[in-house]
Order: structure tokens, then C-alpha cells, then sequence
């Protein structure tokens, strides 16, 4: 497994997947079993990557390069950076606790569980693809377990959802697709002369066709890039498919959506945007600013305006990904490893009020905030853990939350001051509608209707755990998370910036 | 046509061997059903694969000759052999899906196996015609069997209604080809394509004859593949037509009418390209977006494919359009013509035997999911529940949607990223564009089948009876689907080398 560890990872879950649609359906134990099995190994091997991983060295590593469709250049090319390696041990650690986490499925459970590993292998090789067909197929791949988890496994309003995230998310890869077939046409394989989807070559500017180097046509593929990868983020205004989404979807998709799904759209424009079109990343950074900070605010603002906890965190995530933008429309090095550390932070934080929500949603079947009160009497270990995830959320010192923000906000005051301070006022926001959230639900007087809900089982506390003690280290020394990128991302930044 | 060669009878012989097999197969099954009174009805199915099997075993042994035939009336070679074969294999797939559907209702159609070998005939012709009398005789052989086909269920008014809609807009476009191939026989002075070739290069044919005939001519084939605005048929005749029917008027007829059609536009690509090449744009563009925004509201699974059908024969007549584009486009395009013409190409061999998978998986399952007749069975809405009822026929038709739709890994999406990159080439971006946008449109319609199937609850009146043997070969037809969409290499590959024979 060593040459290949990250094919491993990629398709290990697939072949669980294989496995797991021969096993007949009414064996449910074995399913969930296999299914538990299939995202551990991921997780094992993204242990051995984290132990592994150089930290010296901007290049890319455990890079696997074969031919696939020879007549288009099209490569089967995997690798890592710093910027990769964070994202892949995210949807490792994620998976693997969301199927712990889905252990009450009941609906076609053989189903559900073969889609989640086919959802865990397309956004490992989301992560990894290096030539951007591959990283585009991966990327589309994801729709389909994720619009059917959400269409079958969902709330009353799934079906909507379903088709809304699917329609939104593949409106941006088209755009995507259009902007590639351009890059794919205009940059030229060095070795061969040939046309060349190795992204890699796209990021080599010598390689570029006159065609390609015009300003404008740079701008518009920056654009076309740039919406595909905002719809995914969702950056204002292409956030409406998210709030439906997330408030439908069952509690460990939720989690995966939110967790991982998000970043892509982040993960896109550094891995792509910024290193294949600097010139456009920098000219597009004020604009960036600008979104970032509305997203902050219009996010927060929203959430606070939300009776239904789950989409109040849904809006939440609109609000912490606003972060990310602003962090990386700096160029500096704080910002856009802040930027980074929030996309990891940001997945394990959001995950935590996700499955919790989800735990109180499968005791009383129902979400809404002024439905409760009282909850911390009635169940005081949910209402610790709970109250952990919220304030790693509003970004509360000691916690890892706060360390990203903080470095977001060291590296845009230099540079775009205004917009800095102006999206400092989400964190007050952030504060007041988390405070708000839980001073409604688990305070007060003790809520008769709840008497006999029981507090958290042992297996939710499983899914809990790891992702809280994580959080809780990366709070007070985020150096692990924060060595595995900082070469790369700063090399980005010599690239970008100049 | 005037120095009449005394022909190799072996050669011709050895080189028409598919083409008789298909004929005397076709009336040997005839023959076989109204003189045996022993033999059980289903046995025919037997001998039609038989039949088919032997073309494909013949094609495959032996080195059949190439090049002209029978003074230049065929051409053979691997373009003709390639077709030969989806052809064939396209049959194989609706004797068994029809068959399928006998046998459950006990309710044969003997004459169906005779006219289909005699449409697959037609079909053969028409890939391999060399001559535009070969073209009418290929495409009349075609669609005489498939009115009958179409229409030949007795008692039920909507396919009789279908073969009858057929048979009238059919007979018209066959006289507008006629004309059109009077037209260009007065221009050229010979109806070959040779002689047109060499009339068109030497530059003595007069030009208003020649434009008014070919311009006649592509309202023949735009009837054959469903191009705006000859599409008025589709929707009824595929919704009318047994299901099984409709599945081989999708694929195969839809392959033939592109092949006549894509050899049509390489043997006249200058000239046709400064006549039409504007017209053939707005309705390349037409037809896609028309065929797309109406499959948006239609009820009945289908209609929906039939103007899917239609929206398809747009994306390839994009491909038509980028082969046509650099004869237009200056010295510059003109120098990267020729790689042009044979991606195009090789993108719609490519695509035609895609959308032939695709769309014979999605008719395989409608088919069987179809009742008696005079019941509407085919209703999107009596969809519902399916995947629990009937796990692999449901994930059959969801692979099938979602290759139409063009979503990958399936082959749909590699055969629509071939197309569109030859359009990008040939520097029509805004037409890629439209294309992209209307195959996000249609990924609506395609995911409603989906969002029924997997989504909604069992209605009461959905059908529960299933034929293994059908649903067993659109799940093979499913696992290629993927399979080209993943390892899509080596069949591309082949596609180039089939098309680079025939450009000139």
C-alpha cells in the first residue's frame, strides 16, 4: 500500500462499496460493519500520510502518474501538497465518523451506506487529482451519491433539495467544464508539445498560447472558474441551494456536506484559480475581500434570524466560509494559511453542531429552537459537549476556531483594513446568535414535554470525542495542522504575489 | 456509370455476403413462419439471431474486400463494416427485447422479425452507399419495414395512428430527397459520389442547382434524424410505436441517418458548407434547445425521450457543424481542417454508439415496464417506487438517465466532452457554450425519472411483473455504459481509425 496510498485511499472505499451491494439486505449489522471497515482504512492511511508527509518540500508527493485516455492527454495524476494533506485527512477523520454516526439508518441501509462510500472515495480524489479532468470527474462524481442521499435518506422536502443542490452545483461545473476545455486547448505539454490537462503544466505560465495570456480572456476564465467554485463555497449570492440542503439532508450528510463539500469550492480556487491564473487572482482580491465580508455578516445575520437549529448552523457555515474568502483575498502569508486552517477548523467545528443537532433531533423529532428550554437540566453531557462545539464556533480562545480567525484577521488588516474591521462585526454577531441559540434551548426552567428524553448514548459521544479533543488541540498549538501546509502555501503566495 | 467493367462475381460476391445473409435471412424467416405450421411462434427469434450472429461471424472472419462494389454503387471498408455491426447488434438487442414482450403477452408478431432484418438491411445500404440512388434505395428499404414496424400492432389505435403519421411525412421527405437528388444529377451529370466529387472540384457544376438539391437533400435526412423543424413526427410515432419498436427507430435509425448524413456533408463539405453551413447552425441550435425545453414538461416517459431524442440530434448535428466550420474559417482554420474533420468524426461515431447504448438500456426497461395495450403504461408517475420493487431495472434506467444526461462517468458524458472539445477546436465557442447550457437543462427531465424512481413511494396501479431476459440485457447494456465512460480510450481510438478511411 505504501507506492499507492493515496489510489488506496481513494478507491479502498469503492471496494467496500462492491462489497457491500452483494451482502443481502436484511443482514443490516454486516453492512454497517463493512461499511465502518471500508472508511477505516482510509483513515489508517491518512495517518501514515500525516506521519509521512514532508514538511520541507513545496512539491507534490505520493504522486501516482499513469496515461488513461492517451488521446486527449488525459492522465491519471495523483498527489499531495500542504494544501491538499489537511483536506484529505478532514474527509477521512469526517467519513469515518459519519458512518459511526448514521448507525440508526433504517431505510435501505445497503444503499445508503454503498453511496457514502462512493461520496468518501470522489471527494478523496477530489483532493488528490492533479490533472484536471480527473479532478473534474471526481468532482462531479460526488453529485450523485450526495443528490441521492439527500433524495432518498432526506426530510419532507428533500426531493426539492435534492434537485436544487444537484442544478446549482452542476450550473458551476459547467462553467468549470468550459473554462477547462480553454486551459486544456491553449496550455501546451512541455515535453510533447501536445495539448495537456496536467495542471501542473497549467501552472507554468511559459506554457500558456498567446490566446491565453490576453488579459481579458484571463479575467473571463478567472470568472467562469470562479462562480463554479463560489456555487459549491456558496458565496452570496449563489447560497440559496445550502439552507435547503442542509435542513433536509440526514444528520451524517449534513456533516460530509458541510464538513467537506464546502471546501472544495475553496480547495478550487487555490489549487486552481490562484496558481493557473495569478494575475487574474490578484486583480479579482478587493472583489474577493468584498464577498468574504458579505458573506460574514449576511450569514450571521441570517442564522440569527433562524428558528430551526439546523439551519441556523447551515447559515453559520455561510458565515465561517466568509472567513476563508477574506483570508485568502489577502495574498499574505497569515491570511491564507488562517484561510486554510479555517477550512479544517471550520469542517471539524461545523461537523460537532451538526451531530449534535442531529442527536437532539433523533430524541424529540424536531429542531426548533423555541420548541425547547430547559434541555441542560433534562440532558447536561449533551448540553456540555453542545455548548464546546459553539463556542469553538463563535471563536472562543483556547479553542481552534479562534487561531484561524485571528490569523484571517493579522493578515487582511494590512491590506484591505476597511473590509477587515466591517467583517470583524460578524464576530460579534457570530457571538450573539450562537449566545442567543443557547440560552433558548438549554436554559430556563426545566421543560416538562422532555422529561423522558435520555442524554447522549455512548456512540454519539464516539462521533463527538475525537473531532472535540482535536479542536481543543488545535486551539493551543495548531503547529501539526499549520507545518503540514505552510511550504506550500507559502510558495503559493511567491507565485501569486510575486 | 457508362464504362461498365465486367466485375470479379467472387469478390462481389464475398464482399455483399453480409448484406445477402440479412436479405435471405429476412425472407427465409418469412418464409419459415408461413409454411412450417409445427414450429412454435418463438423459435423465429432463434433464427433472426442466427441470421445476425452469422453477419457478425462473417464480417468478422473473413477479409471481406474493400472498396467499391458493384461499379461503385457501395463502398466498403470500415466505415460500412462499423455500422454493420451496430446495426446488428442494435437488432440483436430488440429481437430480445421484443421477444420478451411476446412471450408474456402471448401475443405474436411474426411479421416483425422479417421487416426488422429488412430495415437493418436498409440500414447496412445506407452506411455503405456510394451513390445517391444506393442512399434512396438504403433509406426506403428502412423505412418502408420500419412504417409496419411502427404501426403493425393490430387493434391499437396509437400505433397504427404512429406507422400512419409515419408513412405520410416519411413519403414526403422522400420526395423531397428525390427532387434534391434530381437536382444535383442535372448539376453534376452523374448521381456517384465520384462524379459529384470530381463535378464539385473541378468547379463546373452551377451553383443554384447545386445548392437547391443539396438544400432538398438535407430535408430528407433531417426528416431520418429528427432535425428541427422535420421533427413533428417524433413525439407521436415514438410515443405510439411499441416500446421495443421505438428503441430501434432511436438508435438505429437515428445511427443511419447520420452516416448517410455525415458522408453526405464530407463529399460536398466546400460547397455545402458556404450554401448551408449558416442554416445548418440556427437549426443545429434550434434542435437541441427545442428538443430540451419541450422534454421539460412532458408526462410520459416516451414522449420525454423522443424529443431527448431530438435535443441528442442537435448535440451531433454540432459535430456536423464543426466538421463544416473550417472551410469557412480562413487559411489559418483551413491548415487544421483536416484534424478537425477527423476528431469530428470520430466524436460522432463515438457519440452514436453512446447514445445507442444508453437510450436501448432506457427502452429495454420501458418496455417491459409497459402493459397491454390501450393501457397508458408509460407514464412517468406509474414509475414510482420502482427501485424497490425492481432494484436492477431501476439502476438500470437511472445509469441510462443519467448518461443521457451527460453526467459522468458514464459514456454520455465522455461522448458530449468529445463533441463539445471538437466545437471549441473549430473555434465555435459560443455554440459549446449553448450546447453545455441546454445539456444542463436537460439534466432536469432526466433526474425526474430518477427522483420517481428512487424517491417517491410504490403507487397502487405500478406494474409488477418483470421478463429477467430484458432486464438482464439493458443491465449489461448499463455496465457498458460505464465502462466506455471510464476506459472510453480504446473505442475512441478505433473511431479514428474507422473515420480517417472515408474523409476525403
Amino acid at each position: 500500500m505504501g507506492e499507492h496510498i493515496l489510489s488506496w485511499m481513494t478507491f479502498f472505499p469503492v471496494i467496500g462499496a462492491a462489497v457491500i451491494a452483494f451482502i443481502p439486505s436484511e443482514r443490516k449489522e454486516i453492512i454497517k460493519t463493512v461499511a465502518a471497515a471500508a472508511a477505516a482504512v482510509p483513515l489508517i492511511l491518512a495517518v501514515q500520510l500525516f506521519v509521512n508527509f514532508d514538511r520541507g518540500t513545496a512539491a507534490f508527493q505520493f504522486v501516482e502518474h499513469y496515461t488513461w485516455i492517451k488521446s486527449f492527454n488525459i492522465e491519471y495524476y495523483m498527489g499531495i501538497d500542504g494544501l491538499s494533506v489537511p483536506m484529505v485527512l478532514l474527509t477521512a477523520l469526517l467519513s469515518f465518523l459519519c458512518i459511526i454516526a448514521s448507525w440508526n439508518i433504517s431505510k435501505a441501509t445497503k444503499g445508503y451506506f454503498a453511496l457514502f462510500l462512493i461520496l468518501e472515495a470522489a471527494m478523496i480524489g477530489v483532493f488528490c487529482a492533479l490533472d484536471f479532468f480527473l479532478f473534474y470527474l471526481f468532482w462531479e462524481l460526488m453529485l450523485l451519491p450526495m443528490y441521492f442521499l439527500i433524495g432518498i435518506w432526506g426530510g419532507p422536502r428533500r426531493e426539492y433539495a435534492a434537485i436544487k443542490f444537484f442544478l446549482y452545483t452542476l450550473a458551476g461545473s459547467v462553467l468549470m467544464l468550459l473554462a477547462m476545455i480553454a486551459f486544456y486547448l491553449n496550455v501546451q505539454d512541455p515535453n510533447t508539445g501536445g495539448h495537456t490537462f496536467n495542471m501542473l503544466f497549467m501552472m507554468d505560465q511559459a506554457n500558456h498560447s498567446a490566446w491565453l495570456k490576453a488579459t481579458d480572456i484571463r479575467h473571463l476564465l478567472w470568472l467562469g472558474l470562479f462562480i463554479g467554485f463560489a456555487i459549491k463555497v456558496p458565496i452570496f449570492p449563489f447560497h440559496t441551494w445550502l439552507p435547503d440542503a442542509h435542513v433536509e439532508a440526514p444528520t451524517a450528510v449534513s456533516v460530509i456536506l458541510a464538513g467537506v463539500l464546502l471546501k472544495m469550492g475553496t480547495y478550487g480556487l487555490l489549487r486552481i484559480s490562484y496558481p493557473i491564473l495569478p494575475d487574474a487572482a490578484v486583480w479579482f482580491s478587493f472583489t474577493l475581500a468584498i464577498f468574504g465580508a458579505i458573506n460574514i455578516l449576511y450569514g450571521a445575520y441570517c442564522a440569527m434570524a433562524q428558528t430551526d437549529m439546523k439551519k441556523l448552523v447551515a447559515y453559520s457555515s455561510i458565515s465561517h466560509m466568509g472567513y476563508v474568502l477574506l483570508g485568502m483575498s489577502a495574498m499574505t502569508s497569515a491570511g491564507i494559511n488562517g484561510a486554510v486552517l479555517q477550512m479544517f477548523n471550520h469542517g471539524t467545528i461545523t461537523a460537532m453542531m451538526f451531530l449534535c443537532v442531529g442527536v437532539i433531533y433523533d430524541r424529540a423529532h424536531h429542531r426548533e429552537i423555541n420548541g425547547f428550554g430547559g434541555l441542560g437540566l433534562q440532558m447536561p453531557l449533551y448540553t456540555s459537549v453542545f455548548s464546546f462545539a459553539l463556542f469553538a464556533a463563535i471563536g472562543l480562545p483556547g479553542l481552534s476556531g479562534f487561531v484561524s480567525e485571528a490569523m484571517i484577521f493579522i493578515g487582511v488588516f494590512p491590506v484591505y483594513r476597511t473590509v477587515a474591521i466591517i467583517s470583524a462585526l460578524g464576530i460579534i454577531i457570530g457571538a450573539a446568535y450562537v449566545l442567543w441559540m443557547l440560552q433558548r434551548v438549554f436554559l430556563g426552567p426545566k421543560n416538562e414535554k422532555y422529561d423522558d428524553l435520555p442524554d447522549i448514548s455512548g456512540r454519539e459521544m464516539f462521533t463527538l470525542v475525537p473531532i472535540g479533543i482535536l479542536v481543543l488541540l488545535l486551539g493551543i498549538y495548531p503547529m501539526p495542522v499549520l507545518d503540514l501546509m505552510k511550504v506550500s502555501l507559502n510558495n503559493l503566495i511567491k507565485v501569486v504575489a510575486g | 456509370m457508362n464504362d461498365l467493367a465486367i466485375p470479379d462475381f467472387g469478390r462481389e460476391i464475398a464482399a455483399l455476403l453480409p448484406f445477402l445473409i440479412v436479405a435471405g435471412g429476412g425472407l427465409l424467416v418469412m418464409v419459415t413462419d408461413a409454411l412450417v405450421k409445427t414450429l412454435r411462434k418463438d423459435h423465429l427469434s432463434y433464427l433472426v439471431l442466427l441470421v445476425l450472429l452469422s453477419v457478425i461471424v462473417v464480417q468478422t472472419t473473413s477479409g471481406t474486400p474493400e472498396g467499391p462494389v458493384l461499379n461503385g454503387l457501395l463502398l466498403l471498408g470500415n466505415f460500412s463494416r462499423f455500422f454493420t455491426y451496430l446495426f446488428v447488434v442494435i437488432g440483436v438487442l430488440t429481437t430480445i427485447f421484443a421477444t420478451g414482450i411476446f412471450d408474456r403477452d402471448g401475443n405474436y408478431r411474426p411479421e416483425f422479425y422479417p421487416l426488422l432484418l429488412f430495415a437493418i438491411l436498409g440500414m447496412m445500404v445506407l452506411a455503405a452507399a456510394n451513390d445517391l440512388l444506393t442512399v434512396y434505395l438504403g433509406l426506403e428499404t428502412m423505412s418502408l419495414a420500419t412504417y409496419v414496424l411502427a404501426g403493425g400492432v393490430r387493434g391499437n389505435a396509437p400505433s397504427s395512428e404512429a406507422g400512419f403519421k409515419y408513412l405520410m411525412l416519411g413519403g414526403f421527405s422522400s420526395a423531397f430527397f428525390l427532387m434534391g437528388v434530381a437536382f444535383v444529377y442535372g448539376a453534376c451529370g452523374g448521381t456517384g459520389f465520384d462524379q459529384i466529387a470530381a463535378a464539385l472540384h473541378s468547379g463546373s457544376a452551377p451553383m443554384p442547382f447545386l445548392t437547391l438539391g443539396t438544400g432538398l437533400m438535407l430535408v430528407g435526412f433531417g426528416f431520418k434524424v429528427a432535425m428541427v423543424p422535420f421533427h413533428m413526427w417524433t413525439p407521436d410515432v415514438y410515443d405510439g410505436a411499441p416500446a421495443y419498436v421505438t428503441g430501434f427507430m432511436a438508435t438505429a435509425i437515428k445511427a443511419a441517418g447520420f452516416a448517410i448524413l455525415l458522408r453526405f456533408v464530407l463529399l460536398t463539405e466546400p460547397m455545402l458548407a458556404f450554401a448551408w453551413y449558416p442554416v445548418l447552425t440556427v437549426l443545429a441550435v434550434l434542435t437541441m434547445s427545442l428538443g430540451n425545453i419541450v422534454a421539460l414538461v412532458q408526462g410520459n416517459i416516451k414522449r420525454m425521450l423522443a424529443w431527448s431524442s431530438i435535443a441528442h440530434a442537435g448535440y451531433l448535428l454540432l459535430g456536423i457543424v464543426a466538421i463544416l466550420a473550417p472551410a469557412l474559417g480562413g487559411p489559418e482554420m483551413m491548415a487544421r481542417a483536416k484534424g478537425i474533420v477527423e476528431e469530428g468524426g470520430a466524436a460522432l461515431l463515438f457519440y452514436l454508439v453512446g447514445y445507442a447504448l444508453m437510450n436501448l438500456a432506457a427502452f429495454g426497461i420501458i418496455n417491459v415496464m409497459g402493459t397491454e395495450p390501450g393501457v397508458d403504461g408509460d407514464q412517468i408517475s406509474r414509475y414510482a417506487g420502482l427501485s424497490r420493487r425492481q432494484p436492477v431495472a431501476a439502476a438500470t434506467l437511472a445509469v441510462a438517465m443519467l448518461s443521457l444526461a451527460g453526467i459522468p462517468p458514464m459514456v454520455g458524458f465522455m461522448a458530449k466532452f468529445y463533441i463539445f472539445s471538437v466545437v471549441v477546436k473549430a473555434g465555435l465557442i459560443p455554440l459549446a457554450i449553448i450546447g453545455v447550457i441546454n445539456s444542463l437543462i436537460s439534466v432536469y427531465y432526466y433526474l425526474r425519472v430518477i427522483v420517481v424512481m428512487y424517491m417517491h413511494d410504490t403507487a397502487e396501479d405500478s406494474y409488477q411483473g418483470t421478463e429477467w431476459v430484458s432486464v438482464a440485457a439493458a443491465g449489461l447494456l448499463a455496465f457498458l455504459i460505464i465502462y466506455l465512460g471510464v476506459m472510453p480510450e480504446a473505442f475512441h481510438r478505433g473511431a479514428e481509425i474507422v473515420f480517417r478511411q472515408i474523409s476525403f
